[in-house]
């Protein structure tokens, strides 16, 4: 038995901590809220340096070939910086939809790219109405010969202007409900995108509307099988949502720290309110919550990296607790701060916004209630592994 | 990260498996169980199944050898507890003995006490309770009232304990009394060894709110102690107690297991019981609840697992228990009262009448409502962790 991460694993976090606090944690997010993107560029260089891009990228394409749990501590410490930009989504879905689905070109293309820090992928799932289900996508992708003919309109896609690239749900056939769904990647140098922003609360990602208009591009774009991509997708999902459980941790301890220390220091009274049991307990309840969103979400990419027989129901539940134990400790921790908590120079309502954020990010907490209990063989899905 | 347990430890499992199954009595297993005509019987039937354990070897496992234990680890324990939990085994009539007065005297009690007493706990002839709680010293320990005044090389004993556990059956009390008054309220404490076959020992039954009888008030009215009796220094009973959580390193690992237990029947539960012909675990609400049971409980384990590596490592427990105590306790709580509500209006149906076999979720639920509180409260349980853990200052009072 030795349910903890390991000490090269506790190093490389150590590493990583270090760094974000030369270049003062949420200071990034601040700047980017306010439409300085230098700092976050260097600060992306500054990660790619310490190998943090490449971690779970295989050797052969320039990475150290390692697995979920690896990448967890780098994860946490970007969740603790509430670090904008695209390093979730490009090395907790991309990547493992390149490794497990990309061609041979696809992957030397992609994967060295990202090793080294340069590219980044963003995901065009919703349309407008926001819903993500299969029935969701009326984006077209015609097949023409060896072109793929594109209309269609995206939504809320993430950080569009920081991705070098798009992974795209499109419809390459009118099959029923998931069939007929195909994964494409779309460069953004290649094609003739039309985007405009959209606004977001959490102010430190930036979302778009996408649309493409007889957009030509080549077939060799499609990521994983053809028509069949949302299989793939629900694949790519499992590590994306055991990563995005890891990055949530380590907001959430940031969060929990942030309470402490003000209840720590803020006197009425005569005395520190941290004193005060109503108080207190409702930051114990908030450390009961970091600590088991952070059990389940290393479990979760335990189970992950040695394909363990719970592994979708270990994922699924971990996300959904914590997203929904990260939005109740970022509201309560305003409510510890008091009035001061209400201001925009303090960082608690950021820390909200990105609970927000993520609450139904690629999928709704609802699916992932009946994700769990599909894998549990609670539900009569006949596709356990499908988001329902 | 290893979730696995070692071949020697699941050797240690199966030969503790095959021993239960010829132990345990006849249908024990899978089986109706504790069905006794009062407390008295049961009171016996669990003298009699230490005995049994004794004679096996399996009594105190954490013991040293040379005590009659077997010198089992962390991990030995852990396999221990979940096989327990596994065939719901007889509770451990000599608890406080074998888990709280053994291991204190191994460590810090005289030759003449070690002899006198440890046998006779292992073996379940001299079964202990504690008395520590009174009415005016719950949460509060450090205020206990009771008093021992000394007379030669006697201490003489007056007050009230209450809470105390199988103290209508127990042979020897772990008794802490005021033996001085220092201004720190915890200074002045003594330890003693009581016996309980003396006039100036009465106790009388607490009945509880599920109809047992587990606790008791115990009277105190010139109650004799010698010099004898008294472990460590005299005012000196803080330090005892103290040291005593520190051999607790196993935490509340039988907890942990019966909630994955009793979830796992909540959940076949839900399956067997219909409405409209269909299964409870088809109606989207009550499968939403089950999801996050689910969930929480898995989290609890993990917890617990989480703390556990840390006590592998560190070689002792640290505060952390407190977290599993309060999520385990207030989650076993939940989850029964889930049990009853989910069973429709017909969950207030009790004992033989009750729909679930033995009124099992019944009888269950009722009790739950005292395992927020017995072993620390859970707000005791909070502060434990906001000072501890999290370094919050404590509170004016304290």
């Amino acid at each position: 038995m030795d349910f903890s991460l390991n000490q090269e694993q506790e190093m490389f976090r150590g590493y990583v901590r270090k760094y974000l606090d030369s270049v003062g944690q949420t200071k990034t997010a601040r700047e980017y809220i306010k439409g300085d993107r230098e700092s976050l560029q260097s600060l992306q260089t500054g990660l790619a340096e310490l190998g943090c891009c490449s971690i779970n990228i295989s050797e052969n394409y320039g990475g150290m070939g390692l697995g979920a749990l690896d990448l967890v501590p780098v994860l946490e410490e970007t969740g603790r910086a509430l670090l904008p930009g695209l390093y979730l989504e490009t090395n907790a879905l991309a990547v493992p939809l390149l490794e497990k689905f990309g061609t041979e070109e696809q992957k030397e293309k992609y994967l060295p790219n990202i090793s080294n820090g340069t590219s980044f992928f963003s995901i065009a799932w919703l349309e407008p109405g926001g819903s993500y289900h299969p029935a969701g996508i009326t984006f077209t992708a015609e097949i023409e010969k060896d072109q793929l003919n594109l209309n269609g309109v995206k939504t809320l896609v993430p950080d569009a202007e920081l991705a070098d690239h798009f992974i795209v749900l499109v419809r390459t056939s009118n099959g029923k409900d998931k069939d007929g769904i195909s994964l494409l990647i779309i460069d953004r140098s290649e094609a003739n995108l039309t985007m405009r922003a959209q606004k977001n609360m959490d102010e430190t990602r930036q979302l778009a509307q996408l649309t493409c208009t007889n957009t030509e591009i080549s077939m060799t774009q499609i990521l994983g099988p053809l028509h069949q991509g949302w299989d793939a997708l629900q694949e790519g999902l499992l590590s994306f949502n055991a990563a995005l459980c890891a990055v949530i941790v380590g907001a959430m301890e940031k969060v929990v720290e942030m309470a402490t220390e003000y209840a720590k220091i803020r006197e009425q009274f005569g005395q520190p309110i941290g004193r005060f049991q109503a108080i207190k307990h409702r930051i114990v309840d908030m450390k009961m919550d970091l600590e088991t969103a952070r059990s389940l979400a290393y479990y979760a990419n335990w189970a992950l990296d040695s394909d363990a027989e719970d592994c979708i129901q270990a994922i699924s539940c971990a996300r959904l607790f914590a997203t929904e134990a990260f939005a109740r400790i970022s509201d309560h921790n305003i409510q510890i701060h008091g009035g001061i908590g209400f201001t925009e120079e303090m960082d608690c309502h950021l820390y909200v916004k990105r609970a927000r954020f993520y609450e139904n990010y690629l999928g709704t907490t609802e699916q992932y209630y009946n994700q769990a209990a599909a894998a549990l063989g609670w539900l009569d899905n006949k596709a356990s592994k499908v988001l329902v | 990260m290893d979730f696995s347990f070692t071949p020697k430890e699941e050797e240690f499992r199966q030969e503790l498996r095959t021993w239960l199954e010829e132990n345990l009595p006849e249908g024990w297993i899978g089986g109706t169980r504790e069905v006794y005509k009062d407390e008295y019987e049961k009171a016996a039937f669990l003298r009699s199944w230490q005995r049994k354990l004794y004679a096996g070897g399996w009594a105190a496992i954490a013991w040293p050898k040379k005590y009659g234990g077997r010198e089992a680890t962390l991990m030995e324990e852990i396999v221990y507890q979940q096989e327990m939990v596994k065939v719901k085994a007889p509770a451990l009539v000599n608890y406080v003995g074998i888990h709280m007065v053994g291991p204190t005297l191994m460590q810090i009690g005289t030759e003449e006490q070690k002899l006198r007493y440890i046998e006779k706990i292992l073996s379940g002839e001299e079964v202990w309770c504690q008395g520590y709680s009174e009415p005016n010293a719950g949460s509060d320990l450090s205020a206990v009232q009771t008093s021992a005044v000394k007379d030669g090389d006697r201490w003489i004993i007056n007050g009230q304990k209450v809470w105390t556990s199988f103290g209508h059956v127990a042979d020897r009390c772990f008794l802490i009394a005021r033996t001085n008054h220092f201004e720190k309220k915890h200074k002045g404490i003594t330890v003693f060894l009581l016996d309980m076959d003396q006039p100036g020992v009465e106790t009388k039954p607490i009945i509880q709110m599920d109809g047992q009888h587990d606790f008791n008030e115990v009277y105190l009215n010139n109650a004799v102690a010698y010099d004898t009796e008294i472990v460590g220094e005299v005012d000196e009973g803080w330090r005892v107690m103290m040291a005593l959580l520190m051999f607790e390193r196993s935490g509340i690992g039988g907890q942990v297991f019966t909630l994955e237990q009793q979830f796992n029947e909540l959940v076949a539960m839900t399956k067997d019981l219909k409405e409209d012909n269909e299964p409870l675990l088809d109606n989207p609400l009550i499968r939403k609840t089950m999801i996050d049971l689910y969930t929480r409980s898995r989290g609890s384990l993990l917890n617990y697992y989480r703390n556990l590596t840390k006590t592998l490592k560190n070689g002792r427990p640290g505060a952390e228990g407190s977290m599993d105590k309060l999520m385990v306790s207030e989650l076993t709580k939940e989850l029964l009262s889930k049990s009853i509500s989910i069973q429709g209006h017909q969950g207030v149906l009790w004992k033989e009448d009750a729909i679930s076999s033995n009124s099992y979720w019944q009888d269950n639920f009722l009790y739950s409502f005292g395992q927020t509180i017995g072993g620390g409260t859970s707000e005791i349980q909070k502060n434990t962790i906001a000072e501890r853990i999290l370094g919050l200052p404590k509170d004016m009072g304290r």
